[in-house]
């Protein structure tokens, strides 16, 4: 996915659409910060998540955090990739270290969320 | 923040520092993961110049020292370590200690940087004349499987003979330097006391050494939790005895030492949680203060925990009553009831730190 295109949440995921779905993940700032992703835990196929809600669990050596969904929507589809090759999320966070993907989202419901510049303005004052 | 000697050296590595008891030091610079792997494989080099070192001169020094520590010091010959602890009155761990003779009239005690300044105060009573050496020395850890073939590189002669578990003084590029063969990862390892001076003079052409990577402190947990070792401020606290750390064969009960008293009132009564191994089903880590719980019931909690690289799963200590310190008890932890099972000590049992050299 081209980083630029994408909406960003204040938790730290990406979400950008995709063949008629909605693709989920963490920013690459998000992986920096965590270091290291030893585990990831995955949604179940099928499971509704409300805006906001918890929908992932996220790894390191150092910490674990809560992945939420930046929308509503239906989970169509789980990255299984991330059972055995956390690392996929520190080595390609907008490509092969994608979450989930949602369906039946509302889009205008992305407009309430920052664009790329938003998002690296918020991510860099975070780290000061 | 307090600095160390080697702060403006990290940035050429790609540190990033973190505040550690007061100090600035690196949590990691190529990564924890790759970091500790490569301990493993080759060596690490750790800059650990916030802890704390003394130097007890004379034998009427020395057994006012031995009042301190719970450990024999007595019949300690002159090379090996003793790893000992500070007590409070109650019996609780202050800070945890290793020491060894470097002559028949010094004693070099190692201490941590947490508990500094009430250790300080605790060996300035006993051992008026005691040298605090922290502020003038640096401490780099040489680490791994290589890191005899590093040393000898660079010129460091003096290590050639040491064995497992010993401490000696030497001379490097002219300067007079301490050394220990011992370590926090489980690895053949030596750690270098150094005067601050020459501190960058030492990390660079360790570093230069192609076996060599260097670590922080994430690397560091992770190592010293795959072996089981407790980290005191973590593990180890005022209110932890060391029956409870796991240290009862350490503790000298013919001599007197302060906390002595209510240490045996602890050993009378007995019934006292064990600082004990666990390790996860799986690569999620069990987290400081995971409530442990047995078919659901609590029984204890986890003190300190991470994923491990090498064995590729959570592991941590926790404090267990002692029937279920048993090897291979399983148990949850945490508020998602993550599976673990209790282990031995040590965890990751392919360390070479007890590696054997010909002369």
């Amino acid at each position: 996915m081209d980083p630029a295109t994408l909406r960003y949440t204040k938790d730290h995921e990406w979400i950008g659409e995709e063949g008629g779905l909605y693709v989920v993940g963490i920013t690459d700032h998000a992986q920096d910060q965590l270091g290291d992703i030893t585990y990831v835990e995955l949604p179940s196929v099928g499971k509704e998540l409300a805006a906001g809600a918890e929908a992932a669990t996220v790894e390191s050596v150092k910490a674990a955090s809560d992945v939420y969904a930046p929308v509503a929507g239906k989970v169509a589809a789980v990255n299984d990739a991330l059972e055995a090759t956390p690392e996929l999320v520190n080595q390609d966070p907008f490509g092969g270290g994608w979450f989930f993907k949602l369906e039946g989202v509302n889009a205008g419901d992305l407009d309430g969320l920052l664009d790329a510049a938003a998002y690296k303005e918020f991510a860099d004052n975070e780290a000061h | 923040m307090m600095m160390t000697a080697l702060h403006d050296e990290y940035a050429a590595s790609g540190g990033k520092v973190v505040d550690f008891h007061g100090w600035a030091l690196p949590v990691q610079f190529s990564g924890i993961v790759q970091e500790h792997l490569h301990t493993r494989a080759q060596a690490g080099v750790f800059d650990c110049s916030h802890m704390g070192e003394f130097m007890i001169r004379g034998a009427e020094a020395i057994a006012a020292f031995d009042r301190l520590v719970f450990s024999n010091l007595s019949g300690l010959k002159i090379g090996p370590c003793r790893y000992s602890a500070f007590l409070n009155g109650r019996g609780g761990i202050i800070d945890d200690c290793v020491f060894f003779r470097l002559s028949g009239e010094e004693l070099y005690v190692i201490t941590n940087a947490g508990p500094l300044d009430v250790v300080r105060k605790l060996i300035a009573e006993a051992c008026p004349d005691a040298e605090d050496l922290s502020e003038a020395t640096a401490k780099i850890d040489v680490q791994g499987p290589a890191s005899r073939d590093v040393l000898l590189a660079i010129g460091m002669d003096g290590i050639a003979p040491m064995k497992y578990w010993t401490g000696r003084r030497m001379d490097w590029r002219g300067t007079e330097i301490i050394v220990s063969r011992a370590g926090y990862t489980g690895e053949l390892g030596y750690e270098l006391y150094v005067p601050r001076t020459i501190a960058v003079d030492l990390w660079r052409a360790v570093l230069a050494h192609e076996a060599t990577l260097p670590c922080g402190l994430g690397a560091r947990d992770t190592l010293r939790l795959e072996t089981s070792k407790p980290l005191n401020g973590e593990d180890l606290s005022e209110a932890i005895t060391p029956l409870e750390a796991g240290l009862t064969p350490l503790i000298q009960w013919d001599k007197d030492f302060i906390g002595k008293d209510a240490l045996a009132a602890v050993r009378d009564a007995g019934d006292y949680r064990i600082l004990t191994a666990i390790l996860s089903a799986d690569r999620r880590a069990p987290r400081h203060g995971f409530e442990v719980k047995s078919d659901g019931v609590h029984i204890g909690e986890v003190t300190s925990g991470t994923f491990g690289p090498s064995l590729n799963r959570g592991v941590g200590l926790a404090f267990l009553p002692e029937k279920f310190a048993t090897p291979g008890t399983q148990l949850t932890a945490g508020p998602r009831d993550l599976p673990i099972e209790t282990c031995a000590m040590p965890a990751y049992t392919d360390g070479t730190c007890r590696m054997k050299f010909d002369a």
